[in-house]
């Protein structure tokens, strides 16, 4: 796959030749794109795995945005309208729309691992439908707010209430999707696609330009981020806290839903409470970096653990790094994972960030070493050992990229750097060690923002790249 | 621009700097600087740079600061210490005595008073604790 150019500041690579052994990899990966996700309005998607955040009609409701308030109101008025055929006579085509709504598989948003998500039922679906039956003031007025629902049918959670959400707005979204595509030149295909259409209050079939997933080919919708959160701010567990009575605390679901719809005043007051304290409902950010304190502590912490295994220690030590190089690397690298692999009976476990080639010094370790992913392998030991490095230069491959860091206690030896000098030699690997001190300056600088962080890497980077024979 | 308009020039700026710096290196003294200061006070070291050649230059191998090394508020309060006891001992070497007083060694019949040299001077034998009446040095 080749790509070409650069636009709106986001390089491209001219030649992709896609490695398979990426953990996490997102779309932008795939494409040779290199912007972060704070750089972007939308939630980058993920290949292989769903995004566990989900659209809140509430933000869109609430926002001063006139386009989300009015997406909101599609989104209401359709769903009533559905509601209400259903009771008039038309209750199997309301209950086939209401399951095809309950499932967006495009937007790739929720908490499966394997992007197959799961439509409702015939029974569920029927159960909405019931409430414009049942409860007076949803057969007079309708629904307020969609998410409702949770709290009067079993079956309902965020996962059906955002996918619901998006399916009744989907045409909106395709039209974000190909305008973010053109402003960041990720390629897309011509494809057919259903969609619900406002207008006709039916499904159609379209035919549209959007990305596709490269593993499945199946097409790829995004989402503005400032729709997301983890929770809706409407929800059930809210609801049975702070709503429902609670001398009937030991109430299951099901008796609390059934209660719900012939108690529905309760539910409406839930609501305008919910509304009135609007200003506390904000989006969830997809990455929320530590505070400083936090990152202090976290590292006064970790300069009092001591090296190895005792006592669980090296568990900790990852623990704390973990959170902590997350947090001082954002934004100018997202993190993927934190994941652990075997290597002659030793547990090792690492950091795997995105490379966005941001940085000058980035682009040149992907130019360089192939590294479309940066390994900071943890080692919560007091003296790197020659194995040590041995062991994080088996890992690097011609896939993952032949640059790593080891993130460890103390500074390289002198004859330890000089055998990760030795490898570059021999094998153009570069290897660079992050020590305790570095971590400190990198803490303060985290605090103080004169520099960032990630330039405390790029100096190890230079004086590694210096200290290399010509 | 002239050496000594150079040198009223960029010893007070440097001198503004270190006390600044020197405040901040006494709570955060590994506090990282940002790449404008560090980018201004480079300016500056460049400017001192031109008068302090030779015998005068006060690091063999150090001309400005690189950015990519992430210099610390203590470490730049030591090299702009060190360049201005240097200056003040460039200026001590470029003043003359007349009379009673200190000028600037310049050519013609220009006289630029200037403060007592702070380092020994060639002329040593007329200093004779002259030095203390002198006016203060123009910064």
């Amino acid at each position: 796959m080749t790509c070409q150019g650069v636009s709106n500041g986001v390089r491209r690579d001219r030649a992709i030749i896609f490695p398979v052994a990426l953990v996490r990899p997102r779309l932008n990966d795939y494409h040779g794109l290199t912007f972060t996700q704070d750089q972007v309005d939308f939630a980058i998607p993920f290949v292989d795995e769903d995004i566990p955040f989900y659209v809140d009609p509430f933000l869109l409701w609430k926002s001063p945005s006139q386009q989300d308030n009015a997406l909101h109101t599609a989104v209401v008025a359709s769903f009533n309208n559905i509601g209400q055929l259903g009771v008039k006579g038309m209750e199997e085509d309301s209950i086939r729309t209401l399951i095809k709504l309950s499932e967006c598989p495009e937007v790739g948003l929720g908490s499966a691992r394997d992007k197959q998500g799961k439509r409702i039922g015939e029974k569920t679906a029927a159960d909405i439908i019931e409430l414009f039956r049942r409860i007076p003031e949803i057969t007079s007025g309708g629904l307020g707010h969609i998410e409702e629902i949770q709290l009067l049918v079993d079956q309902i959670s965020k996962d059906r209430v955002s996918d619901i959400v998006c399916s009744l707005i989907k045409s909106f979204l395709i039209d974000f999707t190909i305008d973010q595509c053109r402003r960041l030149g990720i390629p897309t295909a011509l494809l057919e696609l259903e969609v619900f259409d406002y207008q006709k209050q039916t499904f159609i079939s379209e035919r549209t330009t959007l990305p596709v997933n490269p593993k499945n080919q199946l097409p790829i919708v995004l989402v503005p981020k400032r729709w997301l959160r983890y929770v809706p701010w409407i929800n059930y567990d809210d609801y049975f806290e702070n709503a429902f009575a609670t001398d009937q605390a030991k109430r299951e679901r099901v008796e609390v839903l059934t209660f719900n719809r012939h108690n529905y005043g309760l539910i409406r007051e839930y609501i305008r409470q919910k509304e009135l304290l609007q200003a506390d409902c904000v989006n969830d950010p997809l990455f929320k970096p530590i505070p400083v304190i936090s990152a202090k502590r976290k590292f006064e912490e970790i300069k009092q653990l001591a090296t190895g295994r005792g006592e669980g220690a090296d568990r900790r030590y990852e623990e704390l790094m973990c959170q902590l190089l997350a947090s001082v690397f954002y934004p100018q690298l997202d993190f993927a994972d934190m994941q652990s692999r075997t290597e002659s009976n030793v547990l090792i476990r690492d950091l795997v960030f995105y490379n966005s080639r941001g940085m000058d010094f980035l682009r040149e370790i992907f130019e360089k070493y192939g590294s479309y992913q940066l390994v900071f392998e943890l080692k919560n030991v007091s003296t790197i050992e020659r194995e040590h490095i041995n062991q994080l230069n088996r890992y690097l491959s011609e896939e993952l990229g032949r640059f790593g860091v080891l993130v460890t206690r103390r500074p390289l030896s002198r004859a330890m750097f000089q055998n990760t000098i030795g490898l570059w030699s021999g094998q153009r690997r570069c290897i660079l060690a992050l020590a305790d001190d570095d971590i400190e300056f990198m803490v303060e600088l985290f605090e103080s923002r004169q520099r960032l962080p990630i330039e405390v890497v790029k100096k190890l980077y230079i004086e590694f790249t210096r200290a290399c024979p010509s | 621009m002239g050496e000594v308009e150079l040198f009223e020039k960029v010893r007070p700026q440097l001198e503004g700097f270190c006390h600044e710096l020197r405040e901040l290196a006494k709570k955060k003294p590994d506090g990282g600087i940002n790449k404008f200061k560090l980018q201004i006070i480079n300016e500056k070291l460049d400017e001192a740079n031109l008068l302090l050649t030779g015998k005068f230059k006060p690091f063999k191998d150090f001309g400005r600061f690189d950015q990519d090394s992430l210099p610390t508020n203590s470490d730049v309060v030591l090299i702009l210490s060190q360049y201005l006891e240097c200056l003040e001992t460039w200026r001590s070497a470029h003043v003359i005595k007349v009379d009673y007083s200190w000028y600037w060694n310049t050519p013609g019949d220009l006289r630029i008073t200037t403060g007592v040299p702070k380092r020994s001077h060639l002329d040593e034998e007329e200093e004779d604790g002259e030095g203390e009446d002198e006016g203060e040095e123009e910064g």
